[in-house]
C-alpha cells in the first residue's frame, strides 16, 4: 500500500494540485504559495516541467513522432523520477512544504487514456510517496475547455491528443482527450482521497477553502524558517 | 570466408537429414510468444513469426564474438537477422550517453531512462523485425538491466512490473565468466577498466581494480538469482569461442525446429 510523506516520517509535507488545463489550479497554487511565504514557511514550488537532459529526448521524440504510449509514459516517468529524487525528496527531508502543480495522478490519467494498462503505470510510479494533500480542482468540462480554447491557441500534437487519432481537427481532438482525462480523474478521486475544490466558484472562495484546509490538515507553524521542530 | 565454410561443414555433419540438399533452408517452427507482463498496448503476439535470441554476459564475456558467429551461421543457413543491443535507441541513446558521462542521474531516473531506451527498441526494432520473420539477436536484454538495478538496491517487484513490456525471448544465453578471468580479458582488449563496468558509482572500493572484481562478482550473483526466476541457459564462457558457439548453435537449432 502506498503511503504519504507524513506516514513515511518525512519532516516536510507535499501538497499536489491536479485538474484539467483551464481549471484554474495554477492560479490557486500560486496564491497558496504567496500565503505560505508570508507566514514565514519554508516553501518550494515545483512545476511539471523537464530537466534539460530529458527535455532534449522528449522534444526530439515529439518532433519526430517517435513516441508510442509506452515510451511517452516512460520518458515522462524518467523526468518525474529525476525531479523526485534530486529535488522533492531532499526538500521534504529538509522540512519544506513542497507545492506540486501536477503530480503522479496527471501521468496516471494521461497514460491510461493513451492505452497503457493502469496497474503497469501505477507500478512504474510506485517509487513515489503519495501527497499529504491532493487538491482536485473540479470545473465543468465545458468551462475548462472554453478557458483554453477561446483564444484559439496553437495546440501541440501530444497536448491535443492527436497521437490517438481521435479526430483530425486538433480542437475537437483536444475536447475528446480532455473529456477522457476528466473521467480518469473522477475515477481516481475516491481511491486516492482527493480533496475536491469546486473550480466553478470564485477565486477568493476557492483560495479561502484551500488555506483553511492546509492549516487544518498539516498546520503551518511547524514549517517556519529558523524554528526547529 | 573460411569461418563460414567451417560452420557450414559442422552444421551439415550434425544434420544428416538435410545434407543431401545443399540449398535446403529450414523454415523455423512457429512458437507461442508472450510478454512478461502486460506487454505493449495493442500488440498481437500471434503475428510475431521470427525468433528472439538473447546473449547476456559482462563486457569481455565474448558476447559480440558469439553474436557475430551466430549471424554468420544463421544468414548462411538462410535466415534473415537483426542485431539489437542496449543504448541504441533513436529516442534516448544520446541523452543516456551524456547522463552516464556526467553521472548526474540518480538510480531510479537512470533505470527508467534505460527502460525508455529498451521500450523504444522493443517497439521500433524488435517487434517489427519479428513480425517480418527475422531472427533477432539481442546483445543484452532486460536481464542485464535488472541485474544492474538489483545490485544497486532497486526493488525486484518494481523491476518486474516495469519490464512487463518485454517479450519473452525464444532463447537466452548467459555467458558466465569469473571476474578474475574477465578482468584479464578486458585488459587484453582495452588496457583500461570502464567506470560503470567497474561499478565505481557504488563506492565498493576506491581502487578501480578491486571495485571491478567486487562489482562483477555481485553482477554474477545477481544473474544467478535471476536465472532461478527466468530459467535462462548459463553457458560456460571460459571455454574457447568455437566450443561456446557450438553449444549455442545446438540450442538454437532446437528452437528453430520447435523442440
Amino acid at each position: 500500500m502506498k503511503r504519504t510523506f507524513a506516514e513515511l516520517g518525512f519532516p516536510g509535507r507535499l501538497i499536489a494540485v491536479e485538474g484539467l488545463d483551464g481549471s484554474g489550479k495554477s492560479t490557486q497554487v500560486h496564491l497558496l504559495k504567496k500565503w505560505l511565504e508570508q507566514q514565514g514557511c519554508k516553501v518550494f514550488f515545483s512545476e511539471w516541467n523537464s530537466s534539460a537532459l530529458v527535455k532534449s529526448a522528449t522534444s526530439k521524440g515529439k518532433k519526430q513522432n517517435l513516441l508510442t504510449p509506452t515510451t511517452f509514459s516512460l520518458i515522462h516517468a524518467t523526468d518525474f523520477a529525476d525531479r523526485y529524487e534530486r529535488q522533492l525528496v531532499p526538500l521534504l527531508r529538509a522540512g519544506y512544504v513542497v507545492l506540486c502543480d501536477r503530480y503522479i495522478f496527471t501521468a496516471f490519467a494521461r497514460d491510461v487514456v493513451r492505452g497503457c494498462p493502469p496497474d503497469w503505470v501505477r507500478g512504474v510510479y510506485s517509487f513515489a510517496a503519495l501527497p499529504d494533500i491532493t487538491f482536485f480542482f473540479r470545473a465543468d468540462l465545458e468551462v475548462s475547455l472554453a478557458r483554453i480554447l477561446d483564444n484559439r491557441p496553437v495546440l501541440k500534437h501530444h497536448e491535443a491528443g492527436m497521437d490517438m487519432n481521435l479526430s483530425t481537427d486538433p480542437y475537437e481532438s483536444f475536447r475528446i482527450f480532455q473529456g477522457r482525462i476528466f473521467e480518469q480523474y473522477l475515477a481516481m478521486s475516491t481511491e486516492f482521497g482527493f480533496t475536491l475544490v469546486d473550480a466553478n466558484a470564485r477565486i477568493e472562495e476557492q483560495q479561502g477553502l484551500v488555506r483553511k484546509l492546509v492549516q487544518a490538515r498539516i498546520g503551518i507553524d511547524r514549517y517556519s524558517h529558523g524554528r526547529p521542530d | 570466408m573460411p569461418a563460414r565454410s567451417r560452420t557450414a561443414a559442422r552444421t551439415k555433419s550434425r544434420r544428416p537429414d538435410t545434407s543431401a540438399l545443399e540449398s535446403a533452408v529450414v523454415v523455423p517452427s512457429p512458437s507461442a510468444k508472450r510478454f512478461f507482463g502486460r506487454g505493449i498496448p495493442g500488440e498481437e503476439v500471434a503475428k510475431l513469426n521470427g525468433k528472439l535470441i538473447v546473449v547476456e554476459g559482462a563486457d569481455g564475456s565474448g558476447r559480440s564474438t558469439q553474436i557475430s558467429r551466430l549471424v554468420q551461421w544463421l544468414e548462411g543457413t538462410g535466415h534473415a537477422t537483426l542485431q539489437v543491443g542496449l543504448k541504441r535507441s533513436t529516442l534516448v541513446s544520446e541523452e543516456l550517453e551524456q547522463a552516464q558521462h556526467g553521472n548526474i542521474l540518480s538510480r531510479t531516473t537512470l533505470s527508467l531512462f534505460y527502460a525508455t531506451d529498451f521500450a523504444d527498441q522493443m517497439e521500433n526494432a524488435i517487434l517489427p523485425a519479428l513480425r517480418a520473420g527475422f531472427m533477432v539477436l539481442a546483445d543484452r536484454y532486460i536481464y542485464t538491466l535488472m541485474a544492474r538495478d538489483l545490485v544497486r538496491g532497486m526493488d525486484e517487484a518494481w523491476l518486474k512490473n516495469l519490464y512487463g513490456i518485454a517479450l519473452v525471448p525464444d532463447a537466452v544465453f548467459y555467458l558466465d565468466v569469473r571476474p578474475e578471468q574477465l578482468v584479464q580479458r578486458v585488459f587484453a582488449k582495452n588496457q583500461a577498466l570502464d567506470y560503470w563496468e567497474s561499478g565505481m558509482d557504488l563506492g565498493l572500493s576506491r581502487d578501480m581494480f578491486d571495485s571491478f572484481l567486487k562489482y562483477q562478482a555481485l553482477m554474477r550473483d545477481s544473474f544467478r538469482r535471476l536465472q532461478k526466476t527466468y530459467a535462462f541457459s548459463i553457458v560456460d564462457g571460459e571455454r574457447p569461442a568455437s566450443e561456446v558457439s557450438d553449444e549455442l548453435k545446438e540450442k538454437i537449432e532446437a528452437v528453430l525446429e520447435g523442440r
